[in-house]
């Protein structure tokens, strides 16, 4: 037997693959990835779809119910509170990320030496495990003998000896505070390889003319970011919405409901209330939300910035 | 002429640099401290005022390992290196064809990669249950591997992708026309072209398969237990172990660090989905 690819390799004809070949390949190549990817995310989307129309408690599935699930979620105080909950996490959260990570990336963007050790170690809070971002600040902001919460906290009197996370009205800007930690970081660093990648033409033309560093920045080095600060600030803004396992850890949603966001909440419905129907009706209004989100970033990355 | 300006800036520099090592040390701070905590005494930990000079300890590193926490990092470690290799394998032909290939709904093929990767984790947490629960896959290797692929093999294809549009088309067009087969060509050409995007994607997804918490804690149990999850149980009925979850974090956060100093750039481009290179 011989390989005939090897033996003749002359033979144009015998190894070019045909036309035939050349349009199913590629589909080939895709296969098992799509594959996979039906299993695990487009069927258990259907599935929670299915669920989310049928009485499920208690892990029975019994009869359909139509829009029921549906009309109770949305009459229920307690979504719409997780839902405000998550606007004011995000609406203050990212902005403040964006802002101190712009500044970060235009520090950084000076002579900064030794970045290649300083880049990594910024990059520790959001590349940790969010379980442990939140067993950190768990550590410093615990009532009493937290590091943070007594000397900074209470020594000038803004909260007194119990912890930061069982106070209903300041628990939300405790997370907040984590989550612009954890993330600045990422935000900083995205800005700042954006930064090192714009052409240095325009800079040249710009001090052959005398302008000042304040309107470089803002006719030449905002506009030329100008997409990439959008497609990254529209990426952490789809993550924010998701945050879990640091809310999980530090306040479980708690005082009562304080920090209760929609992820926190579909978690207590399922594990907790066993409320299986509710629970999937949520996760399906939030899946059909996220997909809308991805699309607008799929759009605008894709187009103005050209990047996939 | 060049070393008039070179003095003020370069001076401009040092100041910048100091800038950032002190931004630097605030926010990590909490880090040390966190480090310090390992060896630090009960008494020390809860003492107000607080207590910077103690006698180290390893009290707490005794009862972390008597408590089975080298089996939570072996299952961790085994767990992720599975999946992600499996990732490698299934995504790395996929991300290729969608650099290269013309295909019938590339672009919503796409975007259903996208998607699943943005997908959040909550909602797949209660069909991924139940059906595992049926399927008798709750507390497995194998379904928790399964479950890992939705973010990482979406978060593989997608960025490696942007590493295969970066290899010059023209080689493979040169073997091509040598006769050489598909095989070949990916084998000989593509792949060696391409080693250093698989490698720092796929540390990237060993680091989000290590800090993956909520399917490990809800699809896991007794017998598949990694890391992240041995942490809220050392909140105990006689009190919060925060010593022992010291211990555990910082074990936690070492291979991350280690990973993060390897890959330096790539992953700002991991991060971003590919939108900044890097």
């Amino acid at each position: 037997m011989t390989n005939v690819g090897e033996a003749v390799p002359l033979s144009v004809s015998a190894a070019q693959p045909s036309a035939r070949e050349r349009i199913w390949y590629p589909y080939l190549l895709i296969a098992p990835s799509m594959l996979t990817l039906t299993v695990v995310s487009l069927i258990p989307f259907l599935y929670t779809v299915y669920l989310s129309v049928h009485a499920a408690k208690f892990g029975r599935v019994t009869d359909f119910v139509g829009a029921d699930n549906y009309i109770t979620l949305l009459t229920d105080a307690r979504f719409w509170n997780s839902v405000g909950t998550a606007v004011i996490f995000v609406a203050i959260a990212v902005p403040i990320e964006f802002m101190l990570g712009l500044v970060g990336a235009l520090i950084l963007n000076q002579n900064v030496r030794g970045r290649s050790i300083l880049i990594p170690l910024l990059f520790m809070p959001t590349m940790m495990a969010p379980i442990v971002v939140g067993l950190l600040w768990k550590i410093m902001l615990a009532g009493s003998w937290g590091l943070i919460s007594y000397n900074v906290l209470e020594r000038f009197h803004l909260i007194g000896q119990t912890s930061i996370f069982a106070s209903s009205d300041l628990a939300l800007y405790a997370l907040i505070f984590v989550d612009i930690w954890q993330w600045t970081p990422f935000m900083m660093l995205a800005f700042f390889a954006g930064l090192q990648a714009l052409p240095l033409g325009p800079y040249r033309a710009a001090a052959v003319d005398g302008a000042n560093s304040v309107q470089v920045f803002f006719n030449i080095t905002l506009p030329m970011l100008m997409p990439l600060l959008v497609v990254i600030g529209l990426l952490r803004f789809i993550d924010a919405f998701k945050v879990f396992d640091t809310v999980y850890i530090l306040t479980g949603g708690g005082p009562g409901i304080a920090t209760e966001t929609p992820s926190i909440l579909a978690n207590k419905m399922t594990f907790e209330f066993w409320n299986i129907g509710e629970a999937s009706a949520l996760a399906v209004l939030v899946w059909i939300a996220f997909f809308a989100f991805c699309n607008v970033f799929y759009q605008i990355a894709k187009k103005r910035l050209n990047a996939f | 002429m060049s070393d008039e300006p070179k003095n003020p800036v370069a001076a401009r520099g040092l100041i910048w640099t100091g800038v950032v090592i002190a931004y630097a040390v605030v926010m990590l701070f909490p880090i040390f401290w966190m480090a310090a905590m390992m060896v630090m005494p009960n008494d020390a930990m809860f003492a107000r005022p607080t207590v910077w000079l103690f006698v180290p300890t390893l009290e707490h590193f005794d009862y972390v390992l008597n408590l089975g926490f080298s089996w939570n990092l072996l299952t961790s470690f085994v767990l992720c290196t599975v999946s992600t290799a499996l990732v490698i394998l299934i995504g790395t032909p996929a991300a290729y064809a969608f650099a290269r290939f013309e295909m019938k709904l590339k672009d919503d093929l796409f975007l259903f990669i996208l998607a699943t990767r943005m997908a959040p984790p909550v909602c797949l947490v209660i069909p991924f249950y139940l059906i595992f629960a049926k399927l008798g896959l709750l507390d497995t290797f194998a379904g928790l591997t399964l479950a890992y692929m939705t973010f990482n093999l979406s978060f593989y294809v997608w960025v490696l992708r942007s590493f295969c549009r970066d290899l010059p088309v023209e080689l493979e067009e040169a073997a091509e026309l040598e006769g050489w087969s598909r095989i070949q060509i990916f084998r000989r050409v593509v792949f060696p072209l391409l080693r250093n995007g698989i490698v720092a994607t796929a540390v990237l997804c060993f680091i989000f398969a290590w800090n993956e918490f909520l399917f490990a804690f809800m699809l896991g149990g007794e017998t598949v237990q990694t890391l992240p999850v041995s942490i809220p149980k050392l909140i105990t009925s006689q009190g919060v172990r925060w010593g022992e979850m010291a211990v555990v974090g910082i074990a936690a956060l070492v291979p991350v660090l280690v990973a993060v100093f390897l890959l330096q750039r790539h992953i700002v481009r991991g991060l971003t989905l590919g939108a900044v290179k890097g």
